[in-house]
């Protein structure tokens, strides 16, 4: 063994770290090696130091160091609770965002329509005045009839559904509608309107 | 873990439990009293804000100490450019160890307290270069093993290893008149 590798050895017995056969060879060589043998012994003497230096006591920290740490900690604020929850679920959070968008825009889009709107064929044959839509006496209306924040007067025919929204209608004895009659004036049913007709509009185009 | 639910008096009692090991690692790394305090500050207050990111499987004692060690390490670094250790062994001896205590240190009480090996001890482990003296002050000043030297500084114990033999062979030079 030379000496470069027997301070190898050395470190690694220091460490707990060599095998019983090496520390062995190693003896082996302090036996032949006097230079070897005074390095060892200095190492193990550093050692013996350093260790040593733990033992000293050392002025332990000001007390209000330890307040002065908690007194500079972030207060948690409860919106960082509320934002904690956010950020472990973040799916429902999503969901109830999109629920609440539509929401919102459903309502507004409900509250915003307040004139009057006719939807359907054949609307110059139609009579308006003011908010009144009449289907004159003979008159054929050939498809579905809806009408907005209005009302609907029908002495004629209408060969398809008749659906009121937020309004009245009035039906003559001559009327006759070939289709459902619905009347609509409340959020919720205005919104389901809305929906189902968007899924038929989707289905049928 | 309490703390983790933003408990106050539960992170308190984390601070009692490692404030002076903290404090004791940051006083032998920076061989300086007021920094060795600003320190443990800044340590807890890492913990506090880095709670969430804790993860449980990891001994809680090697991420304070991870935490503390590199703040540590970062002063050291802002404090002057660390050049090699061969550069370092191959300085002269001139400098006398009373010059290379901390002058804030320097009371008549302490100097009376610290014999003169052990002035130049903690002169020699002033001296190393802060890669090797982080594993220095941890293997010895703290006790760590080699293997928990490595959690806490995230380096293979290889590295580990080698340093600590380099550290030791740096210092038995630079102490070797006293041996």
């Amino acid at each position: 063994m030379d000496c470069k590798q027997a301070l190898s050895l050395m470190h690694d017995y220091m460490d707990n770290e060599l095998a019983p056969n090496q520390v062995l060879l190693l003896k082996e060589h302090f036996a032949v090696c006097p230079a070897c043998t005074e390095r060892y012994d200095q190492l193990e003497r550093t050692e013996m130091m350093l260790f040593g230096i733990k033992t000293q006591r050392i002025e332990p920290m000001a007390d209000f160091v330890t307040a002065n740490i908690m007194a500079s900690l972030p207060k948690k604020t409860k919106q960082r609770v509320w934002l904690r929850w956010v950020k472990n679920h973040p799916a429902i959070t999503v969901a109830a965002m999109f629920v609440m968008v539509m929401f919102i825009s459903a309502l507004s889009f409900w509250n915003q329509d307040r004139e009057l709107m006719v939807k359907g064929p054949d609307l110059d044959k139609l009579i308006i005045e003011g908010d009144k839509v009449i289907v004159p006496k003979g008159h054929v209306v050939a498809g579905d009839l809806t009408v907005q924040n209005g009302q609907a007067e029908v002495y004629g025919e209408v060969n398809g559904n008749l659906t009121v929204i937020e309004g009245s209608m009035n039906l003559a004895s001559t009327a006759h509608i070939s289709g459902q009659v619905t009347k609509i004036d409340e959020a919720m049913s205005w919104l389901w309107y809305r929906i189902t007709h968007m899924f038929s509009g989707v289905a049928y185009n | 873990m309490l703390a983790r639910k933003g408990d106050q008096r539960a992170f308190a009692e984390l601070v009692e439990l490692y404030k002076d090991k903290i404090f004791h690692l940051a006083y032998r790394m920076l061989n300086n009293r007021h920094e060795a305090e600003d320190v443990v500050q800044d340590t807890f207050l890492r913990v506090y804000k880095n709670l969430e990111r804790y993860d449980e499987n990891q001994k809680f004692s090697t991420w304070i100490y991870r935490i503390g060690t590199n703040l540590c390490i970062d002063r050291l670094r802002k404090r002057k450019p660390t050049y090699s250790l061969d550069a370092e062994m191959n300085d002269q001896e001139g400098i006398d160890g009373y010059a290379m205590i901390p002058s804030e240190d320097r009371t008549p009480e302490t100097e009376y307290m610290l014999s003169e090996t052990q002035q130049m001890i903690r002169q020699a482990i002033d001296s190393l270069p802060a890669k090797y003296k982080t594993v220095m002050v941890l293997r010895y000043m703290q006790e760590l093993s080699l293997q928990e030297i490595s959690d806490v500084l995230d380096m293979p114990v290889t590295t580990i290893k080698t340093r600590v033999h380099r550290g030791r062979e740096f210092l038995r030079k630079k102490l070797e008149r006293k041996l």
